[in-house]
């Protein structure tokens, strides 16, 4: 019944099932999700690992493309200050010159307006002063003068008159 | 004051050093052996039972063919087959808890493996030596759980350490054999054979010699009896080795078994102690043993030979 040291064949038979039974058991269930996980977390850090490089080199390239940009950006802005300022000298100048030049019309216009004015008060007030005078000469001499030396007086003192502002003039 | 704390502490130590020294001489006196010695009786509940050794294992059920190792090898198997179910059910990317703890076993052995095997041939070796491993320890550290042998049944005793049941020792070694030779045909093909049945040098030195060139063809005629006689050689070696893994590890945990009930017997108090942590380190070591040395000779029948 017992073999040597207790090896019987039905123990032995068994005890071999038994470890196949363990075998297939720990490979299926303990061995197998163990190294897939494994693997995938090798996988997954890799990759993740691979992303942060590749994502290092993306800002990298970014930055030195935002860099250009901006210093490219500086370059135009410091060129259309300089056009502006250019163009707001020619515009200022522009607009000195009209203003002067307007101005200047408007001096002239002021006097020819004032200097016709003028004639026509003068013209005017001669006139009046011509038949106050009259008026006045007739009160006070009456009928010491005859009327024909009166007038003639006159024509000779506004003929006076006349040249005295066409000097003026 | 940190001298006072260490006096205080340095006394504590004292204490506890005499009183597991007189435990120790207490537990000696009142066993059997030591009673005999002084000639006093022994004290009841020190007396345990003297240490029986039967190679063979028992059964506890007597109308049952089934031995009290099988029960501990169906315990391993529950227990390990339960952990590795319970730790990858909805495993998770970021590891907690004995998951955690399961892939440390399983990446510990798949370095150990990989680094001599390689990947691809670890990948073949990985599931049987890791799992001779698991069993052997399995089977050894059961064991050592206080009570484990107590338990009778019949006058039987209920469990026993299964790697001290011949049939287990040389159930894995069958089993590592047969995987060994398995590989070495996956790996090399028909060719294989030629690791045992070398004539290949035999075969050209015969023909030199009867195609004219007696000279060259007897120099190389001795090569071919070397040859020959290395693959016969190799055929004894892969035989033995089944022979020696079933011995190591039966001899080992058998010895182990009975120094720790001797000591029991001797000694019935704190001294097994000592015994049980050598026999935890033992197991671990036998199981090493058995797993490394089936995962070299499969790495020698894979390797390719230049």
């Amino acid at each position: 019944m017992e073999g040597f040291l207790g090896l019987t064949l039905p123990s032995f038979i068994g005890q071999l099932i038994n470890f196949l039974i363990l075998l297939g058991l720990l490979t299926f269930f303990g061995y197998k999700p163990i190294r897939r996980m494994l693997d995938e977390r090798a996988n997954r850090i890799k990759k993740s690992m691979e992303q942060a490089e590749a994502t290092k080199q993306e800002y990298d390239r970014a930055r030195v493309e935002v860099e250009k940009r901006i210093s490219k950006a500086r370059d135009e802005g410091q060129s259309i200050v300089g056009q502006s300022e250019q163009a707001g000298e020619r515009i200022k100048e522009e607009a000195r010159q009209g203003a002067r030049k307007e101005a200047q019309a408007i001096v002239d216009r002021t006097r020819e307006e004032l200097e016709r004015d003028r004639d026509k008060i003068v013209d005017e007030l001669r006139k009046e002063f011509v038949d106050m005078a009259i008026l006045a000469a007739e009160k006070v001499i009456s009928e010491t003068l005859d009327k024909e030396k009166h007038r003639q007086i006159i024509e000779k003192t506004l003929e006076e008159s006349a040249a005295l502002r066409r000097n003026e003039s | 004051m940190t001298g006072k704390r260490h006096r205080g502490s340095l006394l504590k130590i004292v204490v506890l050093a005499i009183a597991i020294f007189a435990m120790i001489i207490i537990s000696f006196i009142g066993s059997e052996i030591g009673s005999g010695i002084i000639g006093s009786k022994p004290i009841s509940f020190l007396n345990v039972e003297a240490p029986k050794y039967h190679p063979a294992p028992e059964r506890p059920f007597h109308h049952l063919p089934i031995t009290n190792t099988m029960i501990t090898a169906w315990i391993s198997i529950v227990v390990l087959g339960g952990l590795f179910f319970i730790g990858t059910r909805n495993m998770k990317l970021v590891p907690t808890g004995l998951q955690n703890f399961l892939e440390l076993i399983v990446e510990a052995a798949a370095n150990f493996i990989e680094d001599p095997a390689g990947e691809r041939h670890g990948r073949w070796f990985f599931s049987v030596c890791t799992t001779i491993f698991l069993f052997i320890v399995a089977n050894a550290w059961l064991s050592l759980i206080p009570g484990f042998e107590t338990i009778h049944i019949n006058g039987e005793p209920f469990l026993r350490n299964a790697n001290t049941d011949l049939n287990i020792p040389a159930a894995l070694a069958v089993v590592s054999f047969c995987y060994v030779e398995y590989w070495g045909f996956k790996a090399k093909g028909v060719s294989y054979l030629k690791t045992f049945f070398h004539f290949g040098p035999l075969w050209q030195a015969l023909k030199l010699m009867f195609t004219g060139n007696i000279k060259a063809g007897a120099g190389g005629l001795l090569n071919g009896l070397v040859a020959v006689f290395a693959g016969l050689l190799e055929i004894l070696s892969h035989l033995i080795r089944m022979v020696s893994f079933t011995f190591r590890l039966f001899g080992n945990m058998t010895a182990g078994m009975i120094l720790v009930m001797i000591m029991l017997f001797l000694v019935p108090w704190v001294l097994p102690i000592v015994f049980y942590g050598m026999e935890a380190f033992f197991g671990f070591v036998q199981a090493m043993i058995f797993g490394g040395l089936t995962l070299g000779f499969a790495c020698a029948a894979v390797m390719e030979e230049e």
